[in-house]
């Protein structure tokens, strides 16, 4: 038996606050007194906030940590191993809102300009795709004593239940449209589709250049230390079993459940290519690690899902970069054809300094540009989730692409590219 | 739209001064279009006025550059003008130096475009093509009307600020430099595609140009290590405490030389480490982790190394630009080989 997941998708246009949370047509209504209420609970936080922005408002979100889609399992546990019971995710009917986001704000972080914006107007709202929903921003602030992990922890966690709590609106709701994600097991391929090219994913879902706290759930809950590569069902992946850790540079949680390179494989599975699976892994401190992970990676690629090709991304800064090039140079080394998307590494601008790496055969490179290179922010009429620096975050800035929550998603989600001249 | 001012240079060859003869001649400005001038007045249409030819000789400007550039940009600037177009220089060596150096001075001080044209085996181009559109023109003045059309029409881009095409489109020399654009499909979709291609045997264009490194052999080592003299280098970022030189924790321009004169090994308490790109937390701990000196020491106390150099250099290789990374190695090369250095173990993360 195959599993399947129905991803039934309601269209948001508006967003409102109102005595009941509920979905009229396109317009969600949301109890906001209730859902801070109920946020407030966790001991972790002292105090909860819930702003609404809208596209085309003269409005910058700042001290931004991550963003989330609203989603909620019709029938079992939502996210998994984080905020319901560890279950197999992947499968059944989820419920998913499209056209907003739930964004979460950072308000202990003391070097806030580490953090990202999203602009609602103008042409940086144009490049990411958080300036074209509708959302829901969600700051919260520690309770007395709370250290920085278990601060981030309350505050995804926030933003998770906020998440499912949007998304059951659309429980009786007739969607706008569902998608089927359906893939049989590698071994079971139809034998009048077994000439095409099998290709696999290989999925890195952390950098432990800084390590994971105890509460910094990633893959079902765990905080992925010392994790040696393993073999995931794309659709686990779409519903809620991988979370972004909370070293967010040019990545988002909303990214990884709409994730870019899972939807353009199914997009082409069974016409031009069969979807091989995924394996995910992470990037490790030190050098045996990187090693073991790099050729663990491509033993499964090649043997274990029996792939022609593999396309590869990263998390995080320099050494991920490297690690996902090491398990692509394995792969390339058992025949696996490989394609790596990059990030732009040049940090002056220049075409010699976009890699970090030199290996035989990674000839195939697609690039989502680079968070260093300049961006000017025009100046806004609103500053939300960030207060205290609203004075220097309403006016006009000079800063980068990595600055704009959205503009760069290093699994590919993202139009930015660079382009060498 | 207003008419734009445009300012042209040529050498006294095209300049109308003369030949070889006239090579030694210094700046003028004269009002107006002069020779291939009158091309670039023409390919500007209804756009603008060539307000000036400034020309010189080749040998003027290749004797002494920074001066003559220095009276070239005096010229210039006097004429106020929107876009300087300088040649096409073909494959005139000194002339397409000299049109280099003259599009480099006018972009960073005068604020506004400049363009120039060469064959691609102009030096002029290898010099200047990071910081000067240089469109790709033939090896001699046989096209000029064409050619010089597509010095202006690029340079009309730039003074509009419209997008350019990449340079296979545009028809200028790559600069190496990146810049943003916004991709019809996303990165995902385009990986998907290429992967697609590659596993096919089909054609398909790597979005970052692959990386063409020297391979720099390392060198034997010409005595034994009883009689050698060993220094410690790293990129790991150790620092005295208190960073005394300001090493930058990402993108570093510096690095720093700390002695471990008569010190058996190195104090916790007295070092830090500044680099950003990976987990320090045992470093700090104990830096011989990152630099050996307790180790050393021992060798060298046991004669199994002669000696041991008193001066360690540190720095931290994390998102370093490739042009510090080896400027900062070929300085510290140099100190180690003066230092009469043997031969180095440099530790990296």
């Amino acid at each position: 038996m195959s599993i399947r997941l129905e991803l039934r998708r309601s269209q948001v246009e508006a967003l409102a606050a109102a005595a009941n949370t509920r979905l009229s047509g396109h317009r969600l209504d949301i109890d906001l007194n209730g859902l801070r209420a109920a946020l407030e609970a966790d001991t972790r936080l002292s105090r909860v906030r819930l702003d609404l922005v809208h596209p085309g408002e003269r409005c910058r979100i700042g001290r931004v940590f991550d963003v989330v889609a609203p989603r909620a399992k019709l029938d079992g546990s939502d996210f998994p191993g984080v905020l319901g019971p560890v279950a197999r995710a992947g499968d059944g009917v989820t419920l998913a809102l499209d056209g907003v986001s739930i964004v979460l704000t950072d308000q202990q972080a003391e070097n806030a300009g580490m953090l990202a914006v999203i602009d609602m107007a103008g042409p940086t709202a144009a490049l990411s795709t958080f300036g074209r929903t509708q959302n829901v921003v969600l700051s919260a602030w520690p309770a007395s004593g709370m250290g920085r992990a278990e601060y981030l922890a309350a505050v995804r966690l926030a933003g998770l239940k906020t998440a499912v709590h949007l998304a059951q609106a659309a429980r009786e709701a007739e969607p706008d449209a569902v998608e089927v994600f359906e893939l049989p097991s590698p071994a079971r391929v139809p034998a009048e589709l077994g000439h095409m090219p099998r290709v696999a994913y290989v999925f890195q879902v952390h950098s432990h250049q800084r390590p994971t706290g105890v509460d910094e759930g990633i893959l079902y809950g765990d905080p992925v230390r010392r994790m040696v590569p393993t073999i995931l069902h794309p659709n686990e992946i779409l519903d809620g079993a991988v979370l972004r850790g909370f070293m967010g540079r040019n990545a988002t949680t909303w990214a990884i459940q709409n994730h870019p390179v899972i939807r353009a494989l199914y997009a082409e599975h069974g016409r031009t290519l069969w979807f091989a699976g995924v394996v995910v892994t992470v990037a490790h401190a030190t050098e045996p690690e990187r090693v073991r992970s790099a050729f663990m990676a491509a033993e499964l690629v090649a043997h274990a899902l029996g792939a022609d090709g593999a396309l590869l991304t990263k998390i995080g800064g320099g050494a991920p970069h490297v690690d996902m090039a090491q398990a692509a140079a394995q792969c390339e080394a058992l025949g696996v054809k490989t394609t790596l998307i990059v990030e732009d590494m040049s940090t002056d601008g220049s075409a010699e300094g976009m890699l970090l790496f030199d290996f035989p055969g990674m000839d195939a490179l697609v690039n989502v540009g680079s968070g260093q290179h300049r961006l000017s922010f025009p100046a806004m009429e609103r500053v939300v989730g960030a207060d205290d620096l609203a004075a220097k975050l309403g006016g006009e800035m000079n800063a980068t692409y990595g600055t704009l929550c959205g503009a760069i998603e290093q699994i590919g989600a993202t139009h930015v590219m660079a382009v060498v001249e | 739209m207003k008419s734009l001012r445009v300012v042209c240079y040529l050498n006294q060859f095209f300049g109308q001064l003369g030949g070889e003869d006239k090579a030694g001649v210094g700046p003028q400005a004269v009002k107006g279009a002069v020779g291939p001038a009158r091309a670039v007045e023409q390919a500007l249409g209804g756009a603008g006025t060539v307000v000036a030819t400034v020309r010189c000789g080749d040998n003027y400007v290749a004797e002494q550059t920074d001066k003559a550039v220095a009276e070239l940009l005096a010229l210039v600037a006097a004429e106020r003008p929107d876009l300087v177009i300088a040649g096409p220089a073909f494959l005139a060596g000194r002339y397409g130096v000299a049109c280099g150096a003259l599009c480099a001075a006018v972009q960073a001080k005068l604020g506004i475009p400049a363009v120039t044209g060469m064959h691609g085996e102009n030096p002029g181009v290898d010099l200047y093509r990071r910081q000067v559109y240089i469109v790709e023109t033939g090896a001699e003045a046989g096209r000029m009307l064409a050619e010089v059309g597509r010095l202006v029409a690029l340079g009309l881009k730039l003074v509009r600020g419209e997008p350019l095409g990449t340079p296979a489109v545009e028809g200028y020399f790559a600069r190496g430099m990146t810049r943003h654009i916004v991709a019809e499909r996303n990165a995902a979709e385009r990986a998907v595609a290429m992967l697609s291609a590659k596993l096919a045997g089909r054609p398909f264009a790597s979005e970052v140009p692959l990386p063409d490194f020297p391979r720099i052999p390392a060198p034997r080592l010409l005595k034994t290590l009883e009689g050698a003299t060993i220094a410690l280098v790293t990129d790991g970022g150790l620092v005295p405490q208190g960073n005394p030189d300001g090493i930058e924790p990402l993108n570093a321009t510096r690095y720093g030389a700390y002695s471990i004169e008569g010190k058996a090994g190195l104090d916790a308490g007295q070092y830090d480490n500044v680099h950003r790109g990976y987990d320090t937390t045992y470093v700090k701990q104990d830096p011989h982790r990152l630099v050996p000196v307790d180790v050393a020491r021992e060798l060298e106390e046991q004669g199994a190394i002669g000696k041991l150099h008193e001066t360690v250099y540190s720095t931290t290789g994390v998102a370093t630009t490739l042009a510090h990374s080896a400027r900062m190695g070929r300085e510290i090369a140099e100190k180690l080989r003066q230092a009469g250095v043997d031969a180095v173990i440099l530790t990296s993360t």
